[in-house]
């Protein structure tokens, strides 16, 4: 029993809702924080820290200067700069893929307590017995966390380019900010962290507690990972062509998503099986 | 008689194999309350989410408001009822006033935050709304609760197990409530185990055990039972009259002490039964009417189905 339109006054009702519960809820909110600690910490770890503690720069340690010259094809934001700075620059570029962990993070964390939350507190069948469609329902279930996430991931991006311009050679943070980022964090960044939402509320809908639902939702952690450590391994270099690849196949991915949700998100379900 | 604003009937429900509501036909009119009685897994909770347009019925039809329940138009026919599940359902990490906010939004209602004070008034918590929901005793939370049902005004009200964990206190306040909004012409179902709540509230009472077992007030339903019973007292033991009225036609009597309890078949043979003693030689003390209570009803009807 759902309707056909959508009601936005009635999806940021409960978005509302939503975003006043989990400032109210610290736990929620720690692991995608940590997160943004976890993912920044390994890029200055090896590119600055790394070279500090061995009292010997990247460039003579030679260990990617080879990588980085080949990487300019595919990064050309890095090409006007040589040395150290180039290598840097390179392993800057290189990390910041695991800032896309953020966005996963986040939304898996948000959206899991967001449905579950509702379980929990014995809130689903009142709230159902509004006019909410069961399709405002689920746009409302992911709104907020969708808007935390990305706004935290954003936080992210500009603490690290922040930290890149504190810490790194001149001219390195400028390189981090042209189309490539742009494409990481404006187009593919929302698009998996949208993925994970949607994969979060359609395995917090069969789920009984947010830990498990978690678990299930990180398979999307895992591609990330492969796609970060080949990279690291010099397999490959990613550009911004196998980014809009990426964007692309993400895009096709929420859609697939998005029909499951509909199908999942069916009133007389929820209500039955969210016990 | 006022309109009936809820109308269910031949509704029945299955889950796969197992039907939890078979055939039940009722109505609700405006301020009148009707109570749902019967067992655990009796239906009432599968009969109030079908008629709160929460599940479909397998087959029948309901009515709210005079607009037919459908897949269709279950959004709008939604707006017309109030409805309190037996678990208060509250957003605990949020204030009593937010909670009642979020369904003022829901409901679209013009100016939320007015609605929110009037059905604070209404259950008597003004001034617990900015308290956070989650600190509130179950009695109080059942009363934001109701205030969340009656935001919208909505002319039928579906209460589940509304006293249900309350201490005497706080349902005699949720009680009170209760009777206040039929007096307001709301139509008002009740689903209840408990069998004085149903008999001081209800206006009409439906013993529900998967079927519809009798609709009816509590007094007709006592009469419907047990026929004519009436309690004569006599000096002495009574006993020693029972012959007496073997002569009355369909009559059957026993006694205890100085009491003689005698099933009759209608109230005009009581004048006749109380002259067969006399003439026997008692001496009659007082004649009392003597109905089963409701309690004796219900197991009765139930106790005939399981």
């Amino acid at each position: 029993m759902s309707g056909s339109g959508l009601a936005w006054h009635r999806v940021l009702a409960v978005a509302r809702k939503d975003a006043a519960e989990l400032a109210r809820n610290p736990g929620a909110i720690l692991p995608a924080v940590a997160m943004v600690f976890g993912s920044l910490f390994p890029a200055f770890l090896v590119v600055i820290g790394a070279p500090m503690i061995a009292g010997e720069s990247l460039e003579r340690s030679g260990d990617f200067a080879e990588e980085a010259q080949a990487a300019i094809g595919a990064i050309p934001e890095i090409a006007h700069l040589a040395g150290n700075a180039l290598i840097q620059a390179f392993l800057f570029h290189q990390f910041s893929l695991l800032l896309l962990l953020v966005p996963v993070v986040a939304a898996m964390a948000l959206a899991t307590h967001a449905v579950i939350g509702e379980k929990q507190s014995k809130a689903l069948e009142p709230l159902l017995a509004t006019p909410l469609t069961t399709v405002e329902l689920l746009a409302a279930k992911t709104l907020t966390p969708f808007v935390f996430a990305l706004a935290l991931s954003w936080a992210a991006a500009l603490l690290y380019v922040a930290g890149i311009g504190l810490v790194a050679e001149p001219g390195v943070w400028r390189s981090i900010l042209g189309p490539r980022s742009f494409l990481m964090f404006v187009v593919l960044g929302p698009l998996v962290e949208l993925a994970a939402l949607q994969l979060s509320v359609i395995v917090s809908s069969r789920a009984s507690d947010p830990r498990s639902a978690q678990q299930l939702a990180s398979l999307l952690i895992l591609p990330i990972t492969i796609v970060f450590v080949g990279q690291l391994m010099g397999a490959y270099v990613i550009g911004p062509a196998a980014l809009l690849l990426g964007a692309l196949g993400c895009g096709i991915l929420n859609a697939l998503l998005l029909w499951v949700g509909v199908k999942v998100f069916d009133r007389e379900t929820i209500l039955m099986r969210w016990k | 008689m006022p309109a009936a604003l809820l109308v269910a009937e031949h509704l029945t429900r299955a889950f796969d194999a197992r039907v939890a509501v078979r055939d039940l036909t009722l109505s609700v009119a405006a301020g009148e309350i009707v109570t749902v009685l019967g067992p655990n897994g009796a239906g009432k909770t599968t009969t109030m989410r079908m008629v709160a347009g929460l599940i479909l019925p397998t087959s029948g039809r309901i009515t709210l408001n005079q607009v037919p329940l459908t897949a269709a138009t279950a959004g709008e026919a939604r707006r017309a009822i109030g409805l309190l599940t037996e678990a208060p359902g509250l957003w605990e990490r949020l204030s009593v006033r937010l909670n009642l906010l979020t369904y003022a939004r829901l409901q679209g209602l013009p100016r939320p935050s007015q609605e929110v004070d009037a059905a604070l008034a209404q259950v008597g918590l003004t001034d617990r709304a900015d308290d956070l929901a989650g600190r509130l005793s179950k009695g109080l939370k059942q009363r934001v609760a109701i205030a969340r049902a009656l935001i919208h005004r909505p002319p039928i009200l579906l209460l589940d197990e509304p006293t249900s964990g309350l201490d005497p206190a706080s349902a005699r306040h949720m009680r009170d409530l209760i009777v206040g909004l039929r007096r307001d012409g709301r139509a008002v179902l009740v689903s209840t185990h408990n069998l004085a709540e149903a008999e001081e509230l209800s206006d009409r009472i439906a013993v529900l055990n998967t079927t519809l077992l009798a609709l009816d007030s509590p007094a007709v339903l006592r009469q419907r039972l047990s026929g004519t019973q009436v309690a004569i007292e006599v000096e002495g033991d009574a006993a020693r009259w029972l012959p007496s009225l073997g002569s009355i036609p369909g009559a059957s009597a026993a006694a205890a002490g100085a009491r003689l309890t005698v099933d009759l078949p209608g109230l005009a043979a009581v004048p006749d039964v109380v002259a067969a003693l006399v003439a026997a030689g008692a001496r009659v003390v007082r004649v009392l009417p003597d109905q089963r209570s409701l309690e004796e009803v219900y197991l009765n009807l139930v106790g005939a189905t399981s």
